[in-house]
């Protein structure tokens, strides 16, 4: 398992507007240090690239993931030609519909707690990209992993350009 | 032991007159009724996002455990039998049918005929919106939708690699990836140059289950589980998932896992 520690977190609201695309708002893009490919094994059956920590309390969106294609966008033909791996989606909250922020506040359970996490506990997302894999790393030692957000949906309340907030991405692979 | 009750193909109710119109006359009487009043549909859809939250999205901590896990598929079935029971009080030949996104027709016309035609026989299609109560100084109103390119819809493919995965695990967290492009897809932007002004209801948790397309869309990931649970077992889910309880219905994860003993039972079908 190769992991990049890594955090996209949601900047001050912005009011530029992207071009426009196929479907949707294209949002910020993120593109992540370089991950260490090294340590894993050539004979595996499949892989995953596993996106943690991921927040989902604002707009709904459409996240396409491109490997060692830093300059992918929301116009990059999805081909394995421009490192296309795959794609997640994220059903946002649609932003805060509490009195006020701490309604959207994650707090750490307290033991005993017998309710549910918070609703807006990070959620995990995984892609399996298997072949796309196989083919980043023929190409060096190193990934870099490209997320293109694409705004599907969201009400009023939702930030439009920064919408991707995650912590860490995992590279998993299976014999 | 009484007959299962049939959901079919929102298709196929389209071809039955009389089912159909049972199942408009349950959810405009539900609809009918205050945000406050159990029978009704802002009551129930209340369950899901706002105002209780109540709904299971993604891996998460629960009921006293430390362990994270899913209950997207199990607390949606539930939610779904829930519903409808109500919808029949109102209308006892209501029936839940889904909508296969991933048909011909779907990839043409995209959302089903029957739920966009604003009126029907003079009056307001309860197919086609829902109410929203009263929230953050807004006033009651109907649900809307700004749907995306059928193109984008899942095909048959995408479904059939997900009947392929063999874990419980790996299935529901690829299912609901489906699940959320659907809603994404279905709420939409009312214009991706001016996201600001918002989009449908469907693309967001707080409001999507006050959409009636919100309950055809969840039939049909609950019809694929059933599809899945056929060919991968019906107990196939780990194995500390059974007890875990799933608010507010009073159920548990074990007591979900067969659909025909909660009454219902999916027709036939291509896919």
């Amino acid at each position: 398992m190769a992991a990049a520690k890594t955090k996209a977190k949601p900047k001050a609201k912005q009011k530029g507007r992207g071009k426009p695309a196929p479907y949707g708002h294209p949002a910020n893009r993120h593109n992540t240090e370089a991950i260490s490919v090294t340590g894993i094994q050539k004979d595996f059956s499949r892989a995953d690239l596993q996106f943690e920590g991921l927040e989902h309390g604002g707009a709904s969106y459409e996240a396409r993931v491109f490997l060692n294609n830093p300059s992918a966008d929301a116009k990059t033909p999805r081909t394995p030609e421009k490192g296309y791996a795959g794609r997640f989606h994220i059903f946002g909250h649609g932003g805060c519909f509490g009195d006020d922020e701490g309604h959207c506040e994650v707090r750490p359970r307290r033991p005993f707690d017998p309710r549910p996490e918070h609703p807006l506990t990070p959620a995990t997302k995984t892609v399996i990209a298997t072949d796309a894999v196989r083919r980043a790393i023929k190409q060096g030692k190193q990934v870099t992993v490209t997320i293109v957000p694409i705004v599907t949906s969201g009400t009023t309340k939702c930030d439009y350009n920064n919408v991707l907030g995650f912590q860490r991405i995992k590279v998993l692979t299976y014999r | 032991m009484a007959d299962v009750t049939i959901r079919q193909n929102v298709a196929n109710l389209e071809t039955q007159p009389d089912n159909l119109a049972a199942v408009r006359d349950a959810y405009a009487k539900m609809q009918a009724f205050s945000p406050t009043d159990n029978r009704g549909w802002m009551f129930r859809a209340g369950d899901h996002g706002f105002p209780r939250w109540q709904c299971w999205h993604h891996s998460k901590q629960g009921l006293g455990s430390e362990r994270s896990f899913n209950l997207f598929l199990p607390w949606h079935r539930a939610y779904l039998l829930f519903f409808e029971h109500t919808m029949r009080d109102q209308n006892d030949a209501a029936r839940l049918a889904w909508w296969d996104w991933t048909s011909d027709t779907s990839h043409q016309i995209g959302l089903p005929q029957s739920f966009t035609d604003p009126n029907v026989n003079g009056n307001r299609n309860s197919l086609s919106s829902g109410p929203v109560p009263a929230m953050n100084g807004d006033p009651q109103r109907f649900t809307v939708r700004f749907p995306g390119d059928s193109g984008n819809l899942p095909s048959p493919d995408d479904v059939s690699r997900l009947l392929d995965l063999t874990s419980f695990v790996d299935f529901t967290a690829q299912l609901e990836d489906i699940h959320d492009l659907i809603h994404g897809w279905v709420g939409g932007l009312r214009d991706p140059f001016n996201p600001d002004l918002g989009g449908g209801d469907m693309g967001s948790v707080a409001v999507a289950a006050y959409d009636p397309i919100f309950w055809a869309h969840h039939c049909m990931i609950d019809r694929i589980w059933y599809l899945w649970q056929l060919r991968q077992g019906l107990q196939n889910i780990p194995p500390d998932y059974l007890t875990r309880g799933l608010d507010p219905f009073g159920m548990t994860v074990e007591q979900v896992l067969d659909i025909k003993a909660l009454g219902y039972a999916y027709a036939d079908s291509t896919l």
